[in-house]
């Protein structure tokens, strides 16, 4: 039984250098790399902008954003690479037999337990990574990739901090 | 040659279309190395499933040491990639904050959509948390505009940073992440989790 | 189970610490590759938009155009002897030297290459346009016609046509405005010249700029 499930999965290595390969084709293509909490950051502005425009003029968040990009907010390269993320994990599943609606969680912990603490987590992560200008994808592995300073710095503290808390949420995950 | 878009030999409409195929491939990977899973994800902070590790690290090798043998070769001007930008506080600040998100929340924006994809409804929840915090971040922008840019250092390379070359560093990662791999096998033989 | 992790890891482990080697030990590749085609060049050549008229420079000097900024291509004697008002002096053996990356990486001046005559002038305005540089401009038929056509220009003949006549007269003026300073013959003054700051004005990138960042 384990062992069938294990080997569902792609060797970890193998996976790290198809991961690897992507990175350097967005690099190559397009001169910038993967990122994941743009995307959203656009989808906030555009719906920001479209429910209440007034206000969009007026705050300084959203005057910032569009003093850098022109045109629609989701006409941007992360919003079209996002849909592809979907597209591809959706294949992905597909392909390897995943697809189920369920509510992945410890069985040691209610389903409300693990969605109340997967909200709180996003909130956190989405708050994180505007502070951080981009997540694990867009900050830390992109900006490792090319060597910058600050995708190191953003991947310690990342890690970092999850593992010294780990052991405060363990019965979430052991 | 490269980066293509920046040299002007594909256009702007069709870097965004290739986006879009890099998307796919970025989250095909993920879901393959099993990053759709918030368990697995999760298990890297205590030893029980290191794929996060291996993976990651194993990706950032390969794109640092490859872009730097195709620089190498004349085959992409490494000078003309974005490089993002180092502002000290709030990449720590963030980090941390996305630190406690992830071992809450077992996912990074990337891999919950990948998760999502696939069916899973913590997931689904985990984005929704996303949206909300980047709201939060836009709404009370004016509170934190100083934290957010203060100390500012440019766009520096770590190598720079270090004052050596770019391929030593690169050298010095790799014999790190062999490190930590080999610690990664101990722990997950050290830990062993039924599996989930 | 213990076989199947094992093999890939180390031979990955053996593969990334040999390239990781090469790459540490191989320097840094910092040629940069042409950027146009020869077509591409041979085309402007023929077009000749790479010329900038003496009047026209005579004009933006007389003006004192804070966006002209002339580059001297002699060697430094020959530069510190005469020179053109404003000039700074680029030696073209020293055309590529990383000091000047800054004179040519911008797009806020006009980059104006003379020497004596202008073949001199041509040959690293090609230069420089195969790197990707796009400011960059010739004086058409360099310093020497600059004293013909613009210190000393000759009077139109009787029959000459009204165009002819304004220009003279406006080469006239500018040769007066200039001809004190414009051929800076005193060491006094050049050795003025000579300290002129080669201007870094902040490199705006020689194509687009890179966007990125998940921002």
């Amino acid at each position: 039984m384990s062992k069938i499930k294990k080997s569902n999965y792609m060797n970890p290595y193998l996976a790290g250098i198809l991961l690897g390969l992507v990175v350097i084709a967005a690099n190559f293509i397009s001169g910038r790399s993967v990122g994941a909490s743009g995307a959203i950051k656009s989808a906030i502005v555009a719906g920001v902008e479209t429910v209440a425009p007034a206000h969009a003029e007026t705050a300084t968040f959203y005057k910032e954003f569009n003093e850098g990009h022109t045109g629609n907010p989701l006409n941007s390269w992360l919003v079209y690479q996002m849909l592809g993320v979907i597209l591809g994990g959706f294949l992905s599943g597909v392909l390897s037999h995943r697809l189920t609606w369920k509510v992945e969680h410890n069985p040691r912990i209610t389903s409300r337990t693990r969605l109340i603490f997967a909200m709180a987590g996003g909130i956190l992560f989405g708050l994180g990574s505007q502070f951080g200008r981009g997540c694990t994808s867009g900050s830390a592995l992109s900006g490792m990739a090319v060597l910058s300073l600050g995708g190191f710095i953003s991947m310690m503290a990342i890690f970092g901090t999850a593992f010294a808390l780990a052991y405060f949420f363990r019965k979430l995950w052991i | 040659m490269g980066p293509l878009v920046i040299n002007e030999i594909i256009s702007e409409n069709t870097n965004l279309l290739l986006a879009f195929f890099i998307g796919i491939g970025f989250g095909f990977v993920l879901e393959q190395g099993g990053f759709s899973s918030s368990r697995k994800l999760a298990g890297v902070f205590y030893g029980y499933d290191t794929v996060v590790l291996k993976v990651f690290f194993t990706g950032a090798i390969t794109a640092s040491l490859g872009l730097l043998f195709m620089s190498l070769f004349g085959w992409i001007d490494l000078n003309l990639v974005y490089i993002n930008e180092t502002y000290l506080t709030s990449a720590i600040l963030g980090g941390i904050i996305m630190g406690a998100g992830f071992i809450m929340g077992g996912y990074c924006p990337g891999t919950s959509f990948c998760g999502a994809a696939i069916g899973k409804i913590d997931a689904i929840i985990f984005i929704i948390g996303l949206f909300i915090g980047v709201f939060i971040f836009a709404e009370g922008y004016p509170l934190w505009e100083g934290v957010f840019k203060a100390n500012f250092m440019g766009s520096p390379r770590i190598s720079e940073f270090f004052n050596i070359s770019e391929g030593l560093f690169a050298l010095m990662l790799i014999i790190v992440a062999v490190m930590m791999f080999w610690g990664a096998e101990w722990a997950e033989k050290k830990f062993p989790r039924e599996e989930y | 189970m213990k076989k199947i992790t094992f093999t890939p890891r180390m031979l990955l482990t053996t593969i990334l610490l040999i390239m990781g080697v090469i790459i540490a030990a191989v320097p840094k590749n910092t040629t940069t590759p042409y950027k146009l085609s020869a077509e591409q060049i041979l085309d402007e050549i023929k077009s000749g938009t790479q010329y900038l008229e003496p009047e026209q420079i005579a004009q933006m000097l007389v003006e004192k155009d804070p966006y002209l900024q002339l580059i001297d291509l002699r060697p430094q004697s020959e530069f510190e002897k005469f020179n053109l008002n404003g000039a700074i002096n680029i030696p073209i053996d020293n055309l590529l030297s990383s000091d000047y990356v800054d004179v040519f990486d911008q797009d806020i001046k006009l980059n104006v290459f003379y020497s004596n005559g202008s073949s001199q002038a041509n040959e690293a305005w090609m230069l420089l346009r195969q790197l990707g540089y796009t400011n960059i401009y010739v004086l058409r038929g360099g310093m020497n016609y600059w004293a013909e056509a613009i210190l000393n220009p000759t009077p139109p003949s009787g029959l000459s046509s009204n165009d002819e006549i304004a220009r003279y007269n406006f080469r006239r003026a500018a040769g007066q405005t200039l001809g004190a300073e414009g051929l800076d013959s005193a060491p006094s003054a050049s050795s003025n010249v000579k300290t002129t700051k080669v201007p870094a004005p902040k490199p705006v990138g020689k194509k687009k700029k890179v966007a990125g960042g998940c921002s």
